[in-house]
Formats: C-alpha cells, sequence, structure tokens
C-alpha cells in the first residue's frame, strides 16, 4: 500500500486527460475482455472523474452501471490499477442520453413508457451543487471536525471491514448496516470514521440533517434539557436526524435515565430507516451495565472492530502524516519509528512529531539510528507493549523451571515438548511475527507451529488449570516493562485467536 | 369469543398465513396471528408491517369477538391436536382455552387491538387475471430476483401492465428472467409495480392452477385477492432500471437442446465446479454440447450430450447454478440456447415469449 509512487490528486480532472487515461483503460479491457464484450458493455462508458479515493464513471443506464458493475469490477480496477499504480473506489453515475448498442432494437420498445425508466434509482447524480463553503459551514453546524475524511483514512487490513461498512453506510444510509457499531480501543481510528460518514453524506445529500456527538454532550443536552423544562426541542432535535452518528456510547453504561432517553431516540429514528452510527471502546455487550435492550438494539445491525494496525499499515499512516504535514522525515525514519511505537495512531503522531522536531533542531542530518533514542519514553508508555520472541522462550523456561538452550534444542520429553508448543503457542499470539518467522525463531518447520498452536488452544479449552497457566505466563509477559497495563488490553490479548495471524485478526461480524 | 373448527381447516389455514410472521421480535404482536371470529366463521391475519395476509374459514361461531395467539405455536400445536374438531375458547385475557378429545392446552395472547391495522388503501386500479397465468410467469422469474439489499429496487419483480402485454423481469446483475404475456387490458390503466420478493414467495403459496384472482394497485400498495385469501403488500419504491438494455438484440447462433438432458447433466457436472470461479465450460461443436468441470485440487467431470448446432466451435464458461435455475423453472420440453460468441451474453428461450440472459465467465487459458 505504502510503496506505489503517490500521483497529483488533480493529476486527472481535467477533460483530455480523463480521454487519455479512458483510452489507455479501453485498450486494456478490450484486451482483457474481448473486442466484442468490450463494445457491448464499455463502448458508451466516459470517465467522470479520478482521485486517489474514487472513480467516477459514467454510464449510459442504470442497467449498464449495475452489471457492469456485477460484472467487470475486477477487470476494471486492475486496469486502472495499471496505469495509476492504486485504484479508489469505483463508482457509476448515470447519464441516459448516452447512447447504447442495443438501442436500435430498444427504442421502440422505450417509446411506451412503461418500458422506458428513466434513472431515478441513482439519487446521486441529482445531487443538487452546493458550494464548499456551504457544506463546510453546515458540517461544521452538524459537529463534524474538517480534517476527518475518507480521503485522510488509510485503511489496512486492520480496519479494512470497518472502512468498507462506513462508505457503505455513508453512500445509503439506513439501507444497509443499522446500527453500524464501531468499536476498538482508543485512537484507532473510530472518530475519524464517524467524521468522515458525515461528511461524505452531507456531500451526497447536502440536505440532509447531520448530527455527530459524544455520547457525553448528548447526556449534557439531555440533562440542559431536563433542568430548562425544554425536553420537546431537545427530541425534536435528535429524533429528526437523517444521521446520528455518537461517539463514545460507553458513556451511557450505568446511567438509567440517559439510557431511557437514548432508547427512545433510537428506536424512533431506526423505524423512520434514519441512519445511526455507534463508536464505543468495547463491544456493545461489554458496556457496564447497559439495559438489554440496548445492547440488543446495537448488536442488530453490524458490529466492526477496528484492530491495531500492523508494521506496513502503520508506514502508510505517518507516511501520509508527514506528507500532509509536510515534514522532512525520510522514509526511512519512519520505519523505523513504525517498528517501536505499535500502538495507536496518536502514539505514532507523536513519535513523528518528536522526531521532527528534534530534526529541526539540530544541524546535522538526522540518522534514523536516532530515533530510538528520541522517543524511547513513547515506546514504554505504549500500552500494547510488545514482546519479542526471545523474551516469550525466557518467560516460559523459567515458568518451566528449564533452560532456555533447551527450548531451542531437540529434546522431545513431554515437559519440554509442552513448554515449547506453549512458547509457539505465546509468539504466534502475542507478536507480529508470521508462522514463517515463528517457525524460523524455533528452528522448526511452520507446521509444527500450526500443530503446537493447534494443540494448546485445544488444551486451553479442555483444561481450565492449564489455561490458566499460560494466563500466567501470558500476563507476566505482557505486564513485563509497564504495570499501568490495562484490563481492557490484557483481556483482549487473551482473547485473540491464536491460530489467526496479522493481517488476518479476528473480527466481530454481528449481521442479524 | 367461542368456536368450534374443523382441524384440517384451521391448519390449512393457518399454514398459509404463518410465513408472515417475522423472526425479528421487535414487535411481539408481530409473531401473532389476529383471529376475528364473526357470525359468518373466522378471519386469520398475519403481518410482518409490509406484508399482510388474511385468510377466511368457515367454523361454528358461538360467540364473537377478536384476539391474536402466537402463530408459529399455535400451528404447531393444532398440527399435533388428535381429534377432528377444536373447540376454541377465548377470555377477556387473551388466554386462549383449547380443547380436541381428551388434549387441553391453554395459551396467552395479545390484545387484537395491539395489532397493527394495515395502512389505508389509496386511490386503485383493480383488475382480474388468471391465476394459472401470474403462478408461471412468477416461477419463471422470481429466481432471478437481486438479494442485494443496497440494490433495493431490484429486491423484487418489476411488473408491468401495458401495450396489451403483462411483462415480469427480475434481474440480479449477472442474469435476468423475462416474461411476457399477453394481456386484454382495458386502455388508460398502464402501470408498473415492483412486487417485493417476500409478498412475490407469498403469493407463489397461494396462488392455484385455477380460477382468477383479483389484484388491485395503489401508489404505494398491491393486493390480491384469491381462493379466501387476501394479501396486502408495500410495492418497492422506486424506478426499475431499464432492463431492456441488458438484452442482446440478435444473436449469431442458436443451439437447440432437451431441457431435462440439459439439466441433469449440468447438475453432475456442476458437482465438480471450480470452486473459486465457480464456472463449468459449455463447448458446442457439431451438434454436441460437452459440459465440462475442473478442479484444480479435486478433479475432473465431464458430459456431452446431444444438441442441434452448427455453427463454429465455441467454448463459453457459465455459472452452473445460474444455468439450471431457468431449466428448473420451465415445463417445456426443448429450449434454445442463443450466442453471440465467446464473451457476449447469452440468451435462453423456449417457443413462448419467455428470454433469460447470462453473463459468461470468463474462460482461463
Amino acid at each position: 500500500m505504502h510503496n506505489h509512487a503517490p500521483f497529483d490528486p488533480d493529476k486527472h480532472t481535467n477533460e483530455p486527460q480523463l480521454n487519455q487515461l479512458w483510452n489507455n483503460i479501453s485498450h486494456e479491457l478490450r484486451g482483457s475482455l474481448g473486442e466484442s464484450a468490450y463494445d457491448i458493455w464499455f463502448s458508451d462508458f466516459r470517465l467522470g472523474s479520478v482521485s486517489p479515493e474514487e472513480i467516477v464513471m459514467i454510464a449510459p443506464g442504470t442497467m449498464y452501471a449495475i452489471w457492469v458493475e456485477e460484472n467487470f469490477k475486477n477487470s476494471l480496477s486492475s486496469a486502472f490499477t495499471k496505469f495509476l499504480g492504486a485504484c479508489g473506489r469505483i463508482r457509476f453515475e448515470v447519464n441516459e442520453a448516452a447512447s447504447s448498442v442495443f438501442r436500435a432494437e430498444t427504442d421502440a420498445a422505450e417509446g411506451n413508457g412503461a418500458g422506458e425508466i428513466p434513472a431515478r434509482v441513482v439519487p446521486r447524480i441529482l445531487v443538487e451543487k452546493v458550494s464548499e463553503q456551504k457544506l463546510l459551514e453546515r458540517g461544521r453546524a452538524s459537529g463534524l471536525v474538517e480534517i476527518f475524511r475518507f480521503g485522510n483514512f488509510v485503511p489496512g487490513e486492520n480496519s479494512e471491514l470497518a472502512w468498507a461498512a462506513a462508505r457503505a453506510v455513508a453512500d445509503q444510509p439506513g439501507k444497509t448496516y443499522q446500527p453500524l457499531f464501531f468499536h476498538s480501543s482508543c485512537g484507532l481510528g473510530k472518530t475519524h470514521l464517524l467524521h468522515a460518514i458525515g461528511w461524505e453524506s452531507l456531500r451526497q445529500r447536502p440536505k440532509s440533517k447531520i448530527i455527530f456527538v459524544t455520547a457525553e454532550q448528548f447526556a449534557n443536552d439531555y440533562i440542559d434539557a431536563i433542568q430548562k423544562n425544554a425536553l420537546v426541542p431537545f427530541r425534536k432535535r435528535y429524533r429528526e436526524a437523517d444521521l446520528l452518528l455518537i461517539d463514545d456510547v460507553q458513556f451511557l453504561g450505568r446511567k438509567e435515565g440517559l439510557q431511557r432517553e437514548f432508547f427512545h431516540t433510537f428506536n424512533r429514528l431506526a423505524d423512520q430507516r434514519k441512519q445511526i452510527v455507534l463508536a464505543s471502546d468495547c463491544p456493545a455487550s461489554e458496556i457496564n451495565e447497559l439495559e438489554e435492550r440496548l445492547v440488543s438494539r446495537f448488536q442488530w445491525g453490524l458490529g466492526v472492530e477496528i484492530h491495531r494496525p500492523g508494521l506496513e499499515t502503520r508506514a502508510a499512516i505517518l507516511r501520509r502524516k508527514r506528507d500532509d504535514w509536510r515534514m522532512a522525515v525520510s522514509d526511512e525514519v519512519i520505519d523505523r519509528i513504525v517498528e517501536r511505537v505499535r500502538g495507536n495512531v496518536r502514539a505514532l503522531e507523536g513519535a513523528l512529531i518528536r522526531v521532527a522536531m528534534v530534526a529541526t533542531l539540530s544541524d546535522e542530518p538526522f540518522s534514523p539510528e536516532k530515533v530510538a533514542e528520541v522517543i524511547a519514553d513513547i515506546c514504554d508508555g505504549d500500552e500494547s507493549r510488545q514482546v519479542g520472541a526471545e523474551e516469550i522462550k525466557r518467560a516460559v523456561a523459567e515458568h518451566y523451571d528449564i533452560d532456555v538452550n533447551i527450548i531451542n534444542g531437540k529434546k522431545r520429553t513431554a515437559r519440554i515438548a509442552e513448554a515449547r508448543q506453549v512458547a509457539m503457542f505465546l509468539v504466534r499470539s502475542l507478536t507480529d511475527l508470521s508462522l514463517v518467522e515463528v517457525a524460523s525463531a524455533f528452528g522448526k518447520d511452520h507446521g509444527t507451529v500450526i500443530y503446537a498452536v493447534k494443540k494448546i488452544k485445544k488444551r486451553c479449552e479442555d483444561s481450565a488449570a492449564f489455561k490458566s497457566s499460560v494466563e500466567l505466563i501470558k500476563r507476566r509477559l505482557v505486564r513485563g516493562g509497564s504495570p499501568m497495563e490495562s484490563p481492557r488490553a490484557s483481556r483482549n490479548s487473551s482473547n485473540a485467536n491464536p491460530r489467526l495471524g496479522h493481517g488476518a485478526k479476528p473480527v466481530d461480524f454481528e449481521v442479524e | 369469543m367461542k368456536f368450534q373448527i374443523e382441524k384440517d381447516v384451521f391448519q390449512d389455514a393457518l399454514n398459509q398465513v404463518q410465513h408472515v410472521v417475522s423472526n425479528r421480535t421487535t414487535l411481539p404482536i408481530l409473531s401473532n396471528v389476529l383471529i376475528r371470529a364473526d357470525e359468518l366463521g373466522l378471519e386469520l391475519s398475519t403481518t410482518d408491517l409490509d406484508v399482510t395476509i388474511t385468510k377466511r374459514v368457515s367454523a361454528k361461531v358461538s360467540s364473537t369477538g377478536a384476539t391474536t395467539l402466537p402463530a408459529r405455536r399455535l400451528a404447531g400445536i393444532v398440527r399435533e391436536l388428535p381429534a377432528s374438531e377444536i373447540d376454541f375458547e377465548v377470555n377477556a385475557d387473551n388466554a386462549a382455552a383449547v380443547r380436541s378429545g381428551p388434549s387441553f392446552f391453554k395459551i396467552l395472547g395479545l390484545p387484537a387491538s395491539e395489532f397493527p391495522v394495515i395502512g389505508e388503501f389509496g386511490e386503485a386500479r383493480e383488475f382480474t387475471i388468471d391465476q394459472k397465468l401470474l403462478r408461471d410467469a412468477l416461477r419463471k422469474t422470481s429466481y432471478a430476483i437481486s438479494t442485494d439489499e443496497t440494490r433495493y429496487v431490484l429486491n423484487g419483480v418489476n411488473c408491468i401492465i401495458g401495450e396489451g402485454m403483462l411483462t415480469l423481469v427480475a434481474t440480479d446483475g449477472r442474469r435476468l428472467a423475462m416474461v411476457e404475456q399477453d394481456l386484454e387490458f382495458p386502455a388508460g390503466n398502464e402501470t408498473g409495480v415492483i412486487i417485493p420478493t417476500k409478498a412475490v414467495n407469498e403469493l407463489q403459496r397461494l396462488l392455484d392452477v385455477s380460477g382468477e384472482l383479483k389484484v388491485a394497485i395503489s401508489d404505494n400498495q398491491a393486493s390480491f385477492e384469491l381462493n379466501g385469501s387476501l394479501l396486502i403488500t408495500k410495492l418497492i419504491e422506486g424506478n426499475y432500471p431499464n432492463f431492456r438494455q441488458v438484452i442482446p438484440a440478435q444473436a449469431n447462433y442458436r443451439v437447440t437442446v432437451e431441457r431435462e438432458v440439459l439439466l441433469a447433466a449440468v447438475r453432475r457436472v456442476s458437482l465438480l465446479a471450480n470452486e473459486k470461479t465457480n464456472s463449468i465450460k459449455f463447448a458446442f461443436e457439431d451438434n454436441r454440447l460437452a459440459i465440462s468441470a475442473n478442479s484444480p485440487e479435486i478433479g475432473e467431470a465431464e458430459e456431452v450430450i446431444d444438441v442441434r448446432y452448427t455453427g463454429p466451435r465455441l467454448v463459453v464458461a457459465f455459472n452452473p447454478e445460474f444455468v439450471m435455475a431457468p431449466l428448473r423453472n420451465l415445463d417445456q420440453d426443448e429450449v434454445f440456447i442463443d450466442l453471440i460468441d465467446e464473451s457476449s451474453p447469452g440468451v435462453i428461450k423456449i417457443d413462448e415469449p419467455f428470454l433469460y440472459v447470462i453473463m459468461p465467465m470468463r474462460v482461463a487459458g
């Protein structure tokens, strides 16, 4: 994701360039699909606009748009990737005036009024033009923060699902996931996505009523309304929203009156098919003292967890930030930072700012080696202290009271084999290492690791005693340098499915 | 409320209405069947707020009234009752006492007043259609309805009445099924509506092979009255896209094949369809059709059947499920497959006004 050449978003907006690009793409499609398929489906398509996030194609009819999207999306995106280095989301707009291949025969049939039906199905093209300035004002009045847009969110394998769900909801509020519920620990992009849904929704439907609040603001408004005896305007405001975005819903926990009010707001909006998007730092079922009926409503739609970003995603995020903030920091330095800071995005940004500042203050060129020194305290404070394979081996060896070298060795008595398997299991679940990397850390092949992980997992399921001893080692490891470890983080790590490595983290996917 | 009813009659009626009952228990009353007893008999209604079915049955009513009882549970109990007659008595608290032979059940219900009232039917056009005609047309098209909820206008069958024809269309973006039936129709009543999937399914359950049904269509609702049942459904709002855009104008080659032979062969070969691409190959050549599948890690299958085809060798890949769906729902002995070339949409036709457009998949290599 991070190694394609960044290209100028303005590069492909004027017509001659779009035409040139479309010629190239057409040529590519003729090659991959064949002349006749190209002629039938694509001869009347045009390019509307191209930006890193989104490619808009103009289709000669709604049905064309639907069939092309269903059948040729992959061909299209690989053609675009070939010429642009990347391919954003492909979106179709419809221009019914364009001619069509089958038109010759169908013109007559369409004349009867019943057969020909205008393209009201794609409402986006009917969006009235509202100036950017107006949109900004409306967005701010809705509580949206300007900088959080889809355009500057860097989706990675940790957030793909959340990203896709957010886009779907912004495109079709109330029709896809109701409600959409994001959860993750802090600083991983929930709030960013909430705001981005708001902005995109506003762009597509400038007249819609959008409200962004934190649950705390909602509570304050509510208390305020009670004190001033003004519940009616309060309810009117919230219950007539087209899109309600609520951040930090975990704040509702333990507040009965507030929950009751929110319950009714939720029901009203859901009944009217208005979109609700919620974000919380834990799954709905784990919010403290949240009424059962609210929990079940939160679980109606889609619950998506945003995971910690992997190495590549962290690097992509920081490069993006660096470009946005125009910092003179080399890719190499960024790579060093992301190796050390593994926690949330805010910590990453903090580290980047610190490094950039130190770099500007000193006259000498900033060497990547200095990164460690400059951000040492940030790494330590990072809540998800990462442990290495060697450290895990030592801890396991200590627990089983054997020498570390024995774990690395070839002895296979029951106790040693068990210790080795536990160590593999822990390395797999606590580090980002791939199967092959884990295997090489133990001098075994990856099949052995898979077997070990499976076996330990099974034993943990079968025996509570065994499980608690594994947990004990794990806790010691995770706490290691940082006694400040929060209970939530440790619970999450113990829930992690150890069979899935990074890049395939388990996802809460609840669709009713 | 008190009445006596024959077990079989009651069971049939419950079976017809109970499918509407929603599985989501957002509103408990929606899992209930409304039972209304008047001098003429019983009226049973269920609704999920989108689709409502009402069924009239005869019963010996000794005291009139109305209540609601859990539909699925009631149907389950009635099915198991030992005697052919059932006595019902419902008290003011909506508790129903059910007696049949030696069995006694007490079932707790909810007041009829809580049952949602179906919205007023606005100005409607009414007409009658042959049941068999509608039944066949729905059967030939409904399997192609899209299940992709983001394209909600495609989540139903598009019905167009006009030009002396009844046209039914369903598509999901990879295939399209269309029936055009001649229909005598008074001028000025042209209309086009999208009937949602659930209503289509329920309607197919109710339709018989003979008799007529009465249809009423308003702006946002439609009702179908047949065989003592009334089905009211919301219509999908929005415009159905112009489906004629994706129907190829003319074909270069025609293959004639026996429907059941083709269906059976595709079904067998599809057992080894490539799991990744989910496609099987159709090679047409010299009055023969070789259907083959190749799954790299599982194995291969091939079956050759006789067809009528004299064009050049053509190899086209299709999703086997998309080929079988229309074949299962047609009655004709012979079907035609019209082809332009290896990468253009194919069209399955019969000697009646039906067509089915199917997208080929790319053949590897």
